[in-house]
């Protein structure tokens, strides 16, 4: 044996003992410190939640959300139910909001030319270069994604009559935009409603209450549910709700657009081109949307023609179908601004340009050619959240507040406008973009609060003013009031003609025809710093932490590709490579690729994941690229999938029963005969006995529930690698079923959380009864008491049990997730499990908890809907359903007398709490043996 | 060949066999008491302060009552404790320049919250709620002893496991009267069972549930 590194008995024997004396020494604990307030604010109860309304932006729209905060750092976003655009319920980018404000990764310090710098310093150098700007010599250029606020509005509106010459563009990231009214479809009223590419059910600002509408519309009295037909290249959400589905690639979803709005119009539309059995679906189609009357309602995607859109837009409006027109604000720039911008810049014309929030050297022309152009800018200016892509090449970078930081106001989709306030203090010395462009416009020490109020503050008193206003934020709406604005100069607005950039990028004739989508869980790529949206199982393919290359079966064998194997995209201008997934029911002769990865500048979470799909087409923001090519590399890089994790077995038609609408689930609603059982004797009665009913019928698969309840409950992030391993902590799952036609199946959600039996299998097999029922009914797990078999997960039927193989939360987190302001986003009321403790999910006990406390204190009984948990919160079509058995008025008890009633795996005689009610389809007779 | 054992042998082995035992019996016994002794809970430690504040002052002389400062414990899960201005509501008026109050004093000039050190300190894992137990009959000497005699707070209870377990168990004998409440003296334990049916009524606090594992660990 050789020294070195090897220690000797003798000194191991010595460290031995130095341990277990340190050991013994360390049995009295360091004491634990109170420090109560100094002056304690009227009203507050230390370690009492507070809640406030705000609202939240995506894709520059609102989402109001009520923001629940424990002494000061929010920690939970709900619904705002008198918000518009929230109806009460999320999406998974709005809860997520809470891990981006704790980002470690997000921008706190201002950069300059070469090296940190201060507020003072920027506003120095900004003096000096708008003197100059004033003469007229360097005009300034500001460049936003889409802006709804209306103090912005404002302020760039006065900044432009300030600084003449001032020009601004704004563009959409996730691309699809739309000229003159949005439109906004109420799929409540429709009857028949044809998606053409259209995803309303996807992500976006809009998703929750589109999703509320079209499940209304399915709720209403079984015979004269609402019916969705999808005509898309690529799987969608809207497309796996869809009682009827035809994939073809964007031509021929353009041809049919043009057809079936030609002849709804009752005009002669020149039918289009298609085979045998896409003709038959279309005309049974059109019958059926003819039948409907004002029922009938098109809906046009982004990747059709203006011409396609326009004609849609024309036969919905002969029609008289149900979709809002919401009008913009005057003064907007043009949608397809972002062309304008770069002729100027690659023109050279631009020496003065503020990039307000958002990130084109990523999102918008990727690539060396923009690289250098913006870099040669003499006074670029980035104010965004994050150091990224497009912040490294400018002059100076300004960290922004995140929307929880800082005043704003907002607009949502439909037009209702929020006031945006802080729930903290900016956590670092960031400033909002009203403040950023207050600098512009001369102030050096703007308020984000004054800058705000004075856009709403009419000519009234102080008093008046200040009873607005108190009372807007606590709603979280504004009404009955119209934001001061001056209307934007016509200067201010592109006056430049359209670059024919467009026109002159002919595509090749032949090759894949590449559609483009945003991420349904990165969105455009704003998330992709966001550990929890990372780890989100896509809803469709279920994969995590990458995009991929999506292909149809036969095109992949073509290529004789298989499942992970990496694939090149090549266009004329760019190439991406990524896994390729083979999706039955994809269009043949179309990839599908989605937005939001291949981030090079994201933080230590979003940085190299995936690929960019704005590299085929820089420029353009177009869905569609045709004409690319599509290459075996030879190499595979298998994606990190749940899909197969945690499966049960089973027969699938037990598993997800569908019936048609109308009809009843055999067996269903009955009292039927319990399965007799080994177990003891169930729980002793209580006045409440909790259970969940979900209705899989409602479920569009958007995940809101999933990210819920991790922020609800502290749950893990583990990282690509350990998801690769099957260990994935989300306590609900969504389990996505392939009905119907194995070639072309249909999909369907169920979403899996614990069932809570009441003869559970996994209590009898726990060595130390960490798994034991309480009386009311819920399956508890006492990590303090677990010591780490996992007897439990095994016995567990259902596979709703998961394992902290290792302290995720607690000193072993991936990546920079231990980090300083990461802890403050723990919810106080949950444990934050260590390593080596099963857990699951518990019907939020912490809010019954708090329920029947609060109860106790007033002697009077928790009332129905008392307690609420968080994927029933979240869940934007009401499809989960939580209370009390023992009150036989209760919404569970109605529901389990449902004709649709089912529970999962009954044969197993467990008696879970959590049941289900069995998916509808509304299928047309005349397509009735078709299952696409 | 030369024996190896020596005839001492004999008596070792039997020594060390029956002491095996006798020692793994030991372990646990050790182990057990030490863990339910005062050294291991903390039972009757006083805890420094930064002011050495008396209870008995307050509370036994001057007849403070309990909520005064402790604002939040019938309202919410923490009890509270008073922010600097509660002091010096008094303090601004009585007993301006003595020593023992100049942290009190700084920490309003300063704004500083005076750093307090706790003395009934529950595992993270454990959920305790001072409010329900106070609108439910348990009064505040129940767990915190006779406030009226303590110049200095100490740990007048357990705070294990089975202590909270023997008060679940059986509710209705520690409860009081309302007004009897926020008394700084313990009262005479009474285990007469009609008065304990009678309280739990009076309440209306259900038993069933209250040894379940949910109730505090969640």
């Amino acid at each position: 044996m050789s020294a070195g590194t090897e220690i000797s008995r003798r000194a191991a024997l010595k460290l031995f003992a130095a341990g277990a004396a340190v050991s013994l020494a360390g049995c009295s604990r360091p004491y634990e410190e109170i420090l109560p307030y100094v002056d304690m604010p009227e009203g507050m109860a230390a370690g009492e939640p507070e809640y406030y309304a705000t609202a939240l932006p995506l894709g520059g729209y609102a989402r109001g959300v009520i923001v629940k905060a424990v002494e000061g750092r929010p920690i939970k976003i709900a619904g705002n139910p008198r918000h518009p655009a929230s109806l009460g319920a999320t999406d998974i980018f709005g809860e997520a909001e809470i891990m981006a404000l704790y980002d470690p990764e997000r921008s706190g310090t201002i950069r300059g030319p070469n090296s940190i710098s201060g507020w003072s310093e920027f506003f120095a150098e900004l003096l000096a270069r708008t003197d100059k700007a004033k003469s007229g010599a360097a005009p300034l250029h500001i460049l936003t994604s889409t802006v709804t606020s209306p103090t912005l509005l404002r302020q760039i509106a006065e900044l432009s009559g300030q600084v003449p010459g001032t020009r601004w563009f704004a563009y959409d990231p996730a691309g699809g935009a739309a000229e003159g009214a949005r439109l906004v479809p109420r799929l409540d009223k429709a009857k028949v409603i044809v998606s053409l590419d259209a995803d309303p059910l996807g992500p976006g600002p809009m998703q929750v209450v589109l999703g509320r509408r079209f499940i209304d519309g399915r709720r209403s009295a079984d015979q004269r549910m609402s019916r969705l037909y999808a005509v898309e290249s690529i799987w969608t959400l809207t497309g796996a709700n869809a009682d009827h589905r035809l994939a073809l690639p964007p031509a021929g979803i353009e041809a049919i657009a043009m057809e079936i709005a030609g002849r709804l119009g009752g005009g002669n539309a020149p039918p289009a081109d298609l085979p045998g059995e896409a003709r038959h679906f279309v005309e049974a189609m059109l019958a059926d949307l003819k039948a409907a009357g004002q029922g009938a309602l098109l809906l046009a995607g982004g990747s059709l023609s203006a011409a396609a859109r326009k004609a849609v837009d024309d036969a919905n409006r002969k029609a008289g179908a149900p979709v809002d027109r919401i009008e913009p604000p005057q003064g907007l720039p043009h949608p397809e601004a972002l062309g304008d911008f770069l002729a100027s810049l690659y023109g050279g014309k631009v020496e003065n340009l503020l990039v307000l929030d958002c990130n084109p050297a990523y999102d918008a022309a990727p690539g060396k050619t923009f690289a250098d152009r913006l870099e040669a800018v003499p006074f670029a200016v980035h104010a965004g959240c994050y150091d990224d892509e497009t912040a490294g090449l400018c002059r100076w970078h300004l960290p922004l507040s995140h929307p929880l930081e800082a005043w704003s106001d907002l607009t949502s989709a439909d037009g209702a406008v929020s006031i945006v306030q802080p729930l903290i203090r900016p956590l670092y010395e960031t400033r909002s973009a009203h403040e950023v462009v207050a600098l512009y416009a001369g102030q050096p020490t703007p308020s984000g609060h004054d800058i705000v109020r004075a856009t709403w503050r009419q000519d009234e008193t102080d008093e008046a003013f200040e009873n607005w206003w108190r009372g807007t934020l606590v709603s979280g709406i504004v009404s009955g009031r119209a934001p001061k604005s001056s209307s934007l100069s016509p200067a201010a607005s592109p006056a430049e003609a359209l670059a024919p950039e467009d026109a002159a990028r002919t595509p090749p004739k032949g090759g894949f025809t590449a559609v483009l989508r945003p991420d349904p869980t990165i969105y455009d790529g704003r998330f992709s710093n966001n550990a929890w949206l990372q780890e989100c199982p896509k809803p469709l393919s279920k994969g995590t932490w990458t995009n991929v290359v999506s292909l149809a079966p036969v095109d992949a064998q073509a290529l004789s590709v298989e499942d992970g194997d990496v694939v090149a995209v090549a266009s004329v201008e760019g190439a991406v490579e990524g896994p390729a997934r083979i999706d039955r029911g994809q269009a043949k002769g179309v990839v599908g690729l989605t937005l939001g990865y291949g981030r090079l500048r994201a933080g230590a979470i979003g940085t190299g994941l995936g690929y960019n799909a704005r590299l085929l087409a820089p420029g353009s923001l177009g869905n569609v690229v045709a004409g690319v090519k599509v290459i075996r590399t030879g190499r595979r890089a298998p994606v990190p999938s749940t899909q197969m994790h945690f499966s049960l077995e089973g027969d699938l038609g037990k598993l997800l029963p569908e019936v048609t609408a109308g009809e009843a689930l055999p067996g269903a609603g009955k009292p039927r005969e319990p399965v007799p059982s080994l177990f003891g004797p169930g729980p002793a009665k209580d006045p409440y006995s909790w259970a969940m009913v979900i209705d899989t019928a409602a479920c569009i698969g958007c995940n809101a529930c999933v990210i819920a309840c991790q922020s609800e409950n502290n749950i893990a992030v583990v990282g690509p690698d350990e998801v690769a391993n099957g260990r994935a902590m989300h306590w609900l799952r969504i389990d996505r079923y392939d009905l119907g036609d194995a070639a072309e199946p249909r999909h369907g959600f169920e979403p899996v959380p614990c069932m809570h039996c009441e003869k559970a299998p996994c209590e009898p097999v726990c060595p130390v009864e960490a798994s034991v029922h309480d009386t009311e009914g819920l399956n508890v797990q006492v990590y303090n008491r677990c010591v780490g078999t996992r007897f439990c997960q095994s016995n567990c039927p259902y596979k709703v049990r998961r394992f902290n193989w290792f302290a995720y939360n607690s000193g072993q987190e991936y990546q920079d997730l231990g980090k300083e302001p990461m802890r403050a986003r723990f919810n106080p009321d949950v444990t934050v499990r260590a390593r080596g403790v099963m857990e699951k999910c518990t019907y939020c006990v912490q809010r019954i908890s708090g329920a029947r406390r609060e109860a106790e204190k007033t002697d009077t009984p928790i009332p129905e809907g008392g307690v609420t948990t968080a994927c029933q919160d979240a869940c934007p079509t009401r499809a989960i359903q939580f209370g009390n058995l023992q009150d036989p008025a209760s919404k569970v008890n109605r529901l389990r007398a449902d004709r649709r009633h089912f529970t999962l795996l009954a044969e197993l005689g467990t008696r879970p709490r959590t049941t289900y009610l069995a998916r509808v389809r509304n299928p047309n007779p005349k397509l009735a043996g078709d299952s696409a | 060949m030369a024996q190896i054992f020596h005839p001492r042998a004999n008596t070792v082995a039997i020594a060390v066999l029956v002491s095996i035992p006798v020692v793994v019996v030991l372990v646990f016994v050790v182990n057990y008491q030490l863990h339910a002794s005062s050294y291991t809970t903390g039972e009757g430690r006083f805890v420094d302060q930064p002011v050495p504040f008396s209870h008995k002052h307050h509370v036994g002389d001057l007849g403070l009552d309990c909520r005064y400062c402790h604002g939040g414990v019938d309202k919410v899960a923490f009890a509270g404790l008073p922010p600097t201005h509660t002091c010096m509501t008094c303090h601004s008026q009585l007993f301006t320049n003595a020593a023992m109050l100049a942290p009190v004093r700084q920490s309003l000039a300063t704004g500083i919250p005076i750093r307090w050190n706790r003395v009934y300190r529950l595992p993270d894992y454990v959920y305790f709620d001072h409010s329900v137990h106070i609108r439910n009959g348990i009064g505040c000497t129940t767990c915190h002893g006779d406030m009226s005699e303590q110049p200095l707070t100490e740990k007048k209870t357990p705070l294990t496991m089975g202590w909270c377990l023997a008060c679940h168990r059986h509710p209705g004998t520690h409860m009081r009267d309302e007004a009897d409440i926020f008394d700084p003296h313990v009262p005479d334990p009474h285990n007469d069972p009609r008065k304990a049916v009678a309280m739990l009524r009076h309440y209306v606090v259900e038993t069933a549930n209250m040894t379940d594992c949910s109730v505090c660990h969640r």
